[in-house]
């Protein structure tokens, strides 16, 4: 006896997909965002001169990159309200796991973008008289982005996968979205085939691109 | 001001521990499952037949692509239905983490070989050995090396992808921690115990790993 495939419970719940697809989306945002923002600040508290500083950067990225992401949203969804005086929601707790890893790896990511620039451009800006802060803005960025692009775009493609995490938590997203349709039409073959689609339509253009920028920026190097 | 008190979460230290032991048996499974899917993708993408490295890139694109904890829901609560098996937890985590890590091996793998100067090939080619025995003596053991810190890091990330195993109720030390949280009602000393305990691993296995790499870095790129 084969299985008859039947989408039509999927389609008509399509209100509540988009519904999670909305919620995916706000995630995915505000944990892009504040993930490179944050790795940023970070892959330069690893440069710093000031001790403390360089520990503490180093103690982060090492803690957040050797622990897996879903301990990290449960810690501060259960754990954290424990002992800091804030509600904590599934949104936030969200938030601050998927934020928090990402800026670890994306600290990573900039990190050797700016080690791969030659040390005779900071002396060449030193020469001409620019402060630290001025070579690293004008000089040493705009190189080592560009150079990063396609790790930091495949860090970008991470964290859309990861939202999916949020479901644990009853955050609503696709997947949360997804499985409250398959308990209430018994489809979950149909419902779950449907939302890896979704990720694969959103995601494999975007991985397609960061092939394409790799090849770009290994022809014009 | 709360008062830590890990004396309950130390008492049911052995329920922890089945939860790790059961951890590393997922990730060896699917380890293993895991570079053997990932070497048959490399060799089926790599290969001139369009039957073969077609569905191996749709496989490795898809499995790349698509969330690990959708296809694990997709594994264990959608196949079942096409296949009319039993699937349990177990079962349905190997299966999705072998071949998702296989996905992210092969391409590894695949780099690592294409990486092997042309010359090498010619050169094996010259000396009478045939396709096989040229992948195997000559290209595979300098592409190895190549191909060895990438390996532990996607090694690394599998061990840490298992505890996605715990929201379909496989006992792995995730879900031990989350059922020892609601049994205590301690879950800021558990969470916290159990993200150290991963921690301290994980850290292990990275040390050792780079420990194995400079190692490999001396041996230099020529010698057997």
């Amino acid at each position: 006896m084969t299985y008859i495939w039947n989408f039509q419970d999927v389609f008509n719940n399509w209100y509540a997909l988009a519904i999670g697809a909305a919620g995916t989306l706000r995630l995915f945002v505000v944990c892009l965002v504040l993930g490179m923002g944050l790795g940023l600040v970070i892959a330069l508290g690893k440069r710093s001169k000031n001790r403390p500083i360089r520990w503490l950067a180093t103690a982060f990225v090492e803690f957040f990159r050797n622990t897996p992401v879903l301990v990290q949203i449960l810690w501060f969804y259960y754990a954290l309200p424990i002992i800091a005086p804030i509600e904590i929601g599934p949104f936030l707790a969200a938030i601050l796991g998927i934020s928090l890893n990402s800026a670890a790896y994306s600290a990573e990511i900039y990190r050797g973008g700016i080690q791969s620039i030659e040390p005779g451009q900071w002396e060449a800006a030193r020469a001409i008289g620019m402060n630290g802060l001025q070579t690293l803005r004008r000089v040493i960025l705009p190189q080592a982005i560009r150079r990063i692009i396609p790790a930091l775009t495949n860090r970008g493609v991470e964290i859309f996968k990861m939202t999916t995490l949020a479901s644990v938590v009853a955050y609503v997203e696709l997947l949360q979205q997804g499985k409250l349709i398959a308990s209430l039409s018994y489809n979950p073959l149909e419902v779950y085939t449907v939302i890896a689609a979704i990720f694969l339509i959103i995601l494999y253009p975007i991985v397609r691109l960061t092939y394409a920028l790799e090849r770009h920026l290994a022809r014009s190097d | 001001m709360y008062e830590w008190d890990f004396s309950p979460v130390l008492a049911e230290g052995g329920f922890l521990l089945v939860g790790f032991r059961n951890t590393l048996i997922l990730t060896a499974t699917a380890l293993s499952g895991g570079l053997v899917v990932g070497l048959l993708l490399a060799f089926a993408r790599l290969s001139h037949r369009r039957w073969l490295n077609v569905p191996a890139g749709v496989v490795i694109e898809v499995f790349r692509t698509t969330p690990p904890l959708v296809q694990l829901f997709w594994f264990y609560f959608g196949l079942p239905i096409v296949l009319s098996v039993e699937m349990t937890p177990f079962l349905a985590a190997s299966l999705t983490f072998m071949i998702q890590s296989g996905a992210f091996f092969a391409e590894i793998f695949r780099a690592g070989i294409v990486s092997i100067e042309r010359g090498q090939w010619e050169a094996a080619r010259a000396i009478g050995m045939t396709y096989n025995q040229c992948m195997g003596r000559v290209i595979l053991p300098q592409a190895v090396k190549r191909m060895f810190p990438s390996m532990m890091e996607r090694s690394i990330e599998l061990m840490k992808t298992t505890t996605l195993v715990a929201t379909v109720s496989y006992a792995d030390l995730l879900f031990q921690a989350n059922e020892l949280a609601q049994k205590t009602f301690r879950p800021l000393e558990v969470f916290t115990v159990v993200a150290l305990i991963y921690f301290v691993s994980i850290s292990f296995i990275s040390f050792v790993a780079s420990r194995m790499e400079r190692r490999f870095a001396r041996s230099g790129e020529f010698t057997p």
